[in-house]
Formats: C-alpha cells, structure tokens, sequence
C-alpha cells in the first residue's frame, strides 16, 4: 500500500516509469570476453537502475550481469569464467526506477561473432633501400589480448598510406603477416600509415595510432639519369638530321616522287604557258605528219593485179553488201545472203561502197565465171559488168550502181597487211567517219574521189589509226582489185583463186586473153601496154576497154564492147571501130582461138585516180598497194 | 585420397624424417577445408536469414532457444581454456564425431543449389582427415580400437521427424547449428595444428 502511495504520489508528481532501455552492442576482443552496451530509455526524472540478465541457450536459469563497471557505464562486462563460447546468450536490460521498470528488447548474442579485436601495436616504420631506391618497411604486433599464438584467434591485417599533403588513403591487404613493404615512393615525400586487423569471422579493429614517415631525398639520381637521357638523344637526334640532309634528294624522291610531265613531241610548254592557241597546235603540226606529198600518192597506186580465193570472195560480196546497201550493184548482188548492212545513202558512203562494188563483182565475176562455162547467161552478165563499168565512168560517187572501183585512200597505202575481211566493213566505216571527222586529215589531191564527193569524204586520215584502218582495207583492196581485173577482162583467171595474196598481183594489171582452151576456160595473159603505166595524177586512160560483153555469136565468140573512151587507143591491138562509138568489138572465141583482141588495159597506177580509166572504171585498188607499187 | 595414400606411405616408411611436417601438411589441408566448409555454413544461413520476415525471424530465435542442435551431446570445449587444456586427441576426436554428426543431416540442407550439394561430400572428407589425423597421432591407435564404440544413435530420424509445418524453424535450425559446428570443428582444428606446430608464432 505504502508502495502504491509512493508510486502513485510519483506519478502524480509527474515522474514516471524509466523508458524502454536498448541495447546497442556486443563486442568480444579475444573471444574470450564480452561486453555488452545498452542505452538506457528516459529515466522518468526519478533514479533509474538498470540490470542486465542473461540466459544461456541451453538452461532456463537467469543470471545478472557480473561487472557493471569494468566496461563502464551501462555496460555489462562478461569474464572469462562467464564466458561461453557456441552459447547463444539472451540478453536483456532492465530499467527500473520507483514507478516501474521497463525490460529491453532481448538480444541473442554469440560470442564467436562479435569478435572484434584491438589494433594492431607496436607499429614500426623503416626505410629501407632496394638498390638505391627507397621503399617503406612496416611492422606491428597483434592485439596484446588476441591469443594468436595458440590458434585461437587467426587474424588477418589491413594497412592503409597516404602522403601528408593528399586526402585519399592507399589500402593494402596484409594477410597473416606482420610486415608489408610500400615501394613507389615520392622522393622527399612525408607520409602515414595505419594498421587494423580482424579476425576469420568478426569485425575489423580500429586503426591503430598514425606513423610518421619522411622518405629521403634521392631525387639526385633521378637527375642524372635524365641528364643522360638528354645528351643520348640530342647525339641522336644529330645523328638523325645528318643522315637526313645526307640523303635529302633520295628521300625527298622516295617520299615525294617527281611527278611525270607530259611528254609530247613537238609539244613545247612554253606555248601553252603563253596561252596561243594557234601556236600550241602549230607546233603539233609536224612536218611530215600527215604525209601531203605526192609521193605518198604514188605510193597508193596499184600497179598490179591481185588474185584473190573464192573463199575471200564471198566474204568480200559480204563486205560489198554491207557497203553497197542501196547502190543498184547491191540489189543485183542477190546471191549474197548479206542483209543489207550498212547503207548508201549518204555520198560519202557511196563512194566506199561502191568502191565494194569489186565484191560484187567478184560475185558477178563468178557468175560470170559460171556463165562463161554454162555459155547460158554470160550476156547478161556481160551487160551487167560493162553496165557497171560504164557506170564507173562516172566519177562522181552518186553512181549508185556503178561499179566503182574507187578506194579510200585510207585503206591503199598499207598492202602489206593482212586484213580481216570481216573488218572490211567496220573498217571502212570507221576509215570514213574517221575521214570525216578528223579535221587534221589531209586532202589526197590525188585523190580523183575527193574531187568528187568533196575534200571532206576522201580525207586521207593518216595517222596511229591509219595503219589499223588501212589493215584490213588493203587485202579487200586487193581482192577488189582482183575482182575488177577479172571484170575488166570478162574472163575469169585462170589463176584467180589460186594467186589471191601473190604480191604481185598488187598492182592492176589488163590483161588479155589469150586463148580459150578445151575446157572453155579463157586463158589471160598480161599485157603491158604503154598505155597504161601512168603515174601520179590521173590520166585519161588509154587503150582500148573491153570490159563489156556485147554478146555471143554464133561461133560462141565472145564479143566485147569497147567503152567510149578518148584517145584510147591501145596500140597493138586489133580492133574493130564502130564508128564514133569507140566501141571496140573484139571477139573472141571461146573456144580455141587465141585472140589478143582483148584490150586490156594496164591499170591506171594513179591511186584515188576517180576518174574512169578506158575499161570504164576507176581503178582505187591500186592505192592498196602502196608501198610495193 | 591423396591424403590417404601419402599418410600412409609415411607409415609404411616408419618414422620419416619429418612427421611434423607430414601432419602440418595435413592439418592444413583439414583446416582449410573446415574453413571452406563453415563459410558454406554461414552463407547458407544468412541467405535464409534475409529471406525471413522480420517477424518470423524473432519468433524462431525464441524458438531456437528452446531447441537445442542434435550435437549438443557431444561435450566439446566451450571456452578457450577447455580448449587449451583439451589434447589434441580430444579435439581431433571431438572434431571427427561432430563432422560425423552432420554427414547424413546435411545432405536435408535444402539440397538443389551448387554449394549445398557440396557440402555433404565435404563433410566425409574432411572426416576422412580427421580420422587420418588421429591415426598419425600417436594415441591414435589406442583411442580407436572399434569404430563401432563411435557409432552414434540415428540422428537423422531427429531432423526426419519433424512435420511439414515446422519445417521453417527446421531449417533455420539446421542452419544454425550446423554452423555453429563448423565453427567449432574450425577452432579445435587450428588449435590443435597450432599446438603441434614447433613455432610458437602460429599464426597460419
């Protein structure tokens, strides 16, 4: 009662019971002892004692705390007698004061894991050197009260280092062991360090007391090797540079390699410096680039016949097709299988085509050939070869069906080549527009076609492409040429398909028939009248022309029409004058006669010559033959 | 089993020049792996721990204090003086019947991840040690005449028994107490290496 009064009396007075007591940690230092803190709650403004009772895990008996003072205040300090280790302790706190008492949360504590050691002591710091460069030595002995000699304890060390003047420590982990080393020092360098430890499974110790260390100044050492270092690579350096300058133009060549300046001949850059035009293209002119005498001239007349095969026969009436396109000679070329290539509209291409007409004729010629044989229709035939050379009277390249035996200069002045027939076209083509086009080609005056059809069409291009363009024209040429040979005499050679690539039969020659053997074939001879060798410009033909067939008589004589010519006469040869026609009737018989009636003509060695020769055409194969004529 | 063979080539031998040596090797061969085996332990642990409510978790330290592990029969040192004043027979003894405790219970430790399946095999081999151990001390051969004497009551049935719904504070208790025991197995082992060893500072 008397107690209820006082408390009651308490309370009414404002006190009250103690607050609620806590306790803050538990800590063992060797695993041997504990301690135990508490805080204690609001003492409720009367005295308040606290008391700490514990339980060990495997009794129901409570014990009170054995030392409150050992550890200080509100502390409960367990001995070692007290101390069990692998024993859950439940701890609890109790405040107490007049008015009531107030129990803490219970703790449950094992004093394996709250182990937390002291520092480290007896920390000692040394320099020491490694082959003149300094380093940190430092040393420490564990905690006094760890018994780590006998294995109970095993602790593990931590050391951290910082100079005096920076902020961040520099951790290092020690392991078991009572020494470390820090190397890497600074050179005058102060610096600190600590150590702590910790046990397998516990807490980490405080930092044990700061070390003061100052590391020498060794700095001198460092100098001299910089000061080697230096004059090493100044001496180098020299080195370099007179290496350098010794071998200045080879490396400047390899490292900056001339660049190549153009290399014209002729070509003077001083002129284009000076920016005249007319003095730079003046200067490309070379003398003899393109060729403008008159010896090239003689050069390109076809002096010869040229034989060619049947085979190239018809490769040449391909090519004569693809040139003839709308001259009459291409639609009566029927057996060609050619469709048309090429066109001959433009005059210019006339001129080339025409001059193709040598394929066609060829063809015809092996028609004739094969009238002559048959005897069926070689009039017509005949007709249709004088018919064209009568048209190849004309010089004019709109003779559209005329067999022109005209030749581009460009393809005449390289025989020697051995053309593609199949090029011929694409060739001539090419020759014309490149004829056309180029303005630096050279007019032949020679060139009878080009009086024609204008300086433009028969340029006589000569140049890198010439060669290449004349290539495949010359053997073409010379086909033509062996075709218009036959024409000219109506009568196929003998030696037509076999001598086709004998040089000698480069020029154009007349020949005239010699006689007609038993298998009715007219046998040709070559004759050399005076009449015909002319050179350079064109001349008006003489002699006689008996390219036309005017018929058969009744004795199978073939009779050949003489062509309107002036001042033809051939000397030596027998012929039959009709009147003011000049027509030369010369019959020969088809049989055995021998008749040197035929008048033949010797080529008109006059290349380009456009002008018709007696035989009625004009003769620009020879120019193929340019330089063996 | 290589512990085995090369304990055994030492007997075979006789007395080898460095016995001490042989039976540091070992023992630091046993003590790592009890180590091995009680971080195993004390991981286990805390990740159940921190799996638990905060309200379940003061429930079963209550609980815990109530029950007491399986090994609780086994009298082992308490304190530092026992320990010291245990031979190392007796620690190595006490050492072998805890590990043994734990060999057929451990294998219930919530088997299915990695650690946990290693912890069982661990266990027979550090018995293994243990006892190789005690056989190269040189009371060895008198205290283990009949392994039979050291053929413990079925404890497995201990922990088997219990039903479904406690298995929470099963768990937890079969955490704890197996962690604990490492740590004791732990201890005696170091102490009992350390003792043996010539130099005093035993700090390895």
């Amino acid at each position: 009662m008397t107690q209820e009064t006082g408390a009651t009396a308490a309370q009414l007075k404002g006190y009250s019971p103690p607050g609620k007591p806590t306790l803050t940690r538990c800590r063992s230092p060797e695993k041997e002892t504990f301690t135990c803190w508490w805080e204690p709650g609001s003492d409720g403004g009367l005295p308040t004692t606290h008391a700490l009772y514990y339980r060990k895990e495997s009794s129901e008996r409570v014990y009170e705390c054995p030392d409150y003072h050992t550890a200080g205040e509100n502390s409960c300090f367990f001995n070692k007698n007290d101390t069990s280790i692998w024993v859950n302790y439940n701890i609890t706190v109790v405040a107490t004061n007049t008015l009531g008492s107030a129990f803490s949360d219970p703790v449950d504590v094992d004093v394996v894991y709250i182990v937390k050691p002291n520092p480290p002591e007896k920390q000692t710091v040394t320099i020491m050197e490694d082959k003149g460069w300094p380093f940190l030595r430092v040393s420490w002995e564990p905690p006094q009260k760890a018994d780590t000699r006998s294995g109970w304890i095993t602790l593990i060390y931590e050391l951290r280092v910082k100079l005096e003047e920076e902020n961040e420590w520099e951790m290092h982990l020690a392991g078991h062991q009572k020494t470390f080393n820090i190397f890497s020092l600074r050179s005058g360098g102060k610096y600190l360090v600590e150590v702590r430890c910790k046990p397998d499974h516990g807490f980490w110790s405080e930092w044990s007391s700061t070390s003061y260390i100052k590391v020498p100044d060794y700095f001198h050492r460092e100098k001299s090797v910089w000061i080697l270092l230096t004059i090493f690579s100044a001496f180098i350096f020299l080195i370099l540079t007179w290496l350098l300058h010794m071998n200045s133009r080879s490396l400047k060549n390899c490292i900056l390699p001339p660049v190549p300046g153009p290399k014209i001949k002729g070509f003077d850059n001083q002129l284009l410096k000076n920016g005249k035009s007319d003095e730079i293209f003046s200067a490309l002119m070379v003398s003899n680039f393109p060729p403008t005498t008159s010896s090239n001239y003689e050069d390109l007349l076809v002096e010869y016949l040229e034989v060619y095969v049947p085979v190239e026969q018809e490769l040449m009436q391909e090519e004569s097709k693809d040139l003839h396109g709308g001259c009459l000679k291409c639609e009566r070329s029927t057996s060609d299988s050619d469709s048309g290539r090429g066109s001959c509209d433009s005059h210019t291409l006339l001129m080339d085509k025409c001059g193709e007409t040598k394929e066609e004729g060829r063809h015809t010629d092996r028609a004739s050939s094969r009238m002559l044989t048959e005897a069926q229709r070689h009039q017509k035939g005949w007709e249709k070869d004088t018919l064209t050379y009568a048209h190849g009277d004309m010089v004019s390249p709109d003779m559209s069906n005329g067999r022109v035996k005209t030749w581009p200069s460009v393809f005449s002045p390289l025989p020697q080549y051995s053309s593609n027939p199949l090029d011929k076209q694409s060739s001539l083509e090419m020759a014309k527009q490149h004829c056309l086009s180029t303005s630096s080609c050279l007019t032949q005056p020679g060139h009878s076609t080009k009086e024609a059809l204008g300086p433009s069409n028969w340029d006589f291009c000569l140049g890198n492409k010439q060669p290449h363009l004349l290539h495949p024209q010359t053997q073409v040429g010379r086909q033509l040429q062996a075709h218009s040979e036959v024409n000219i005499s109506n009568i196929g050679r003998k030696q037509a398909p076999a001598g086709l690539q004998s040089p000698a039969l480069r020029s154009t020659e007349y020949v005239e028939v010699q006689r007609v053997n038993e298998e009715d074939l007219v046998l040709l001879q070559p004759v050399v009248s005076g009449c015909g060798r002319i050179e350079g410009y064109p001349q008006m033909p003489k002699g006689k022309d008996y390219s036309k067939v005017k018929g058969v008589d009744s004795d199978n004589m073939l009779l050949l029409q003489r062509e309107v010519m002036e001042e033809d006469w051939c000397p030596g040869v027998d012929q039959e004058i009709n009147g003011g026609t000049g027509n030369c009737y010369t019959s020969s018989t088809v049989n055995t006669t021998q008749k040197p009636t035929a008048c033949i003509h010797t080529a008109m060695p006059v290349q380009g010559d456009m002008a018709l020769a007696m035989n009625g055409y004009v003769d620009t194969a020879t120019m193929c033959t340019l330089p063996t004529c | 089993m290589e512990r085995a063979v090369l304990l055994l080539s030492l007997l075979s031998l006789g007395v080898s020049s460095q016995p001490i040596t042989d039976g540091q090797r070992l023992f630091s061969i046993a003590v790592s792996r009890v180590q091995h085996l009680h971080l195993l332990a004390q991981r286990l642990f805390s990740d159940f721990e921190s799996s638990l409510q905060t309200e379940e978790q003061r429930q079963l330290n209550k609980i815990f204090l109530q029950d007491f592990c399986n090994s609780d029969y086994i009298i082992s040192p308490i304190d530092k003086h026992e320990t010291q004043r245990s031979s190392v027979l007796k620690l190595l003894s006490i050492s072998y019947r805890l590990v043994e405790s734990w060999e057929f219970p451990s294998r219930s430790l919530s088997g299915g991840s990695a650690p946990r399946n290693q912890i069982s095999p661990k266990l027979s081999e550090l018995k293994t040690g243990i006892l190789l151990l005690i056989k190269a001390s040189e009371d060895g051969a008198e205290l283990f005449p009949d392994s039979s004497a050291l053929q413990l009551p079925p404890y497995g049935n201990y922990y088997q028994s219990l039903s479904a719904d406690e298995s929470l504070r099963r768990t937890y208790e079969l955490l704890a107490c197996f962690k604990k025991d490492m740590h004791k197995v732990e201890t005696y082992l170091t102490v009992a290496k350390c003792r043996l060893s010539p130099e005093a500072n035993c700090t390895l």
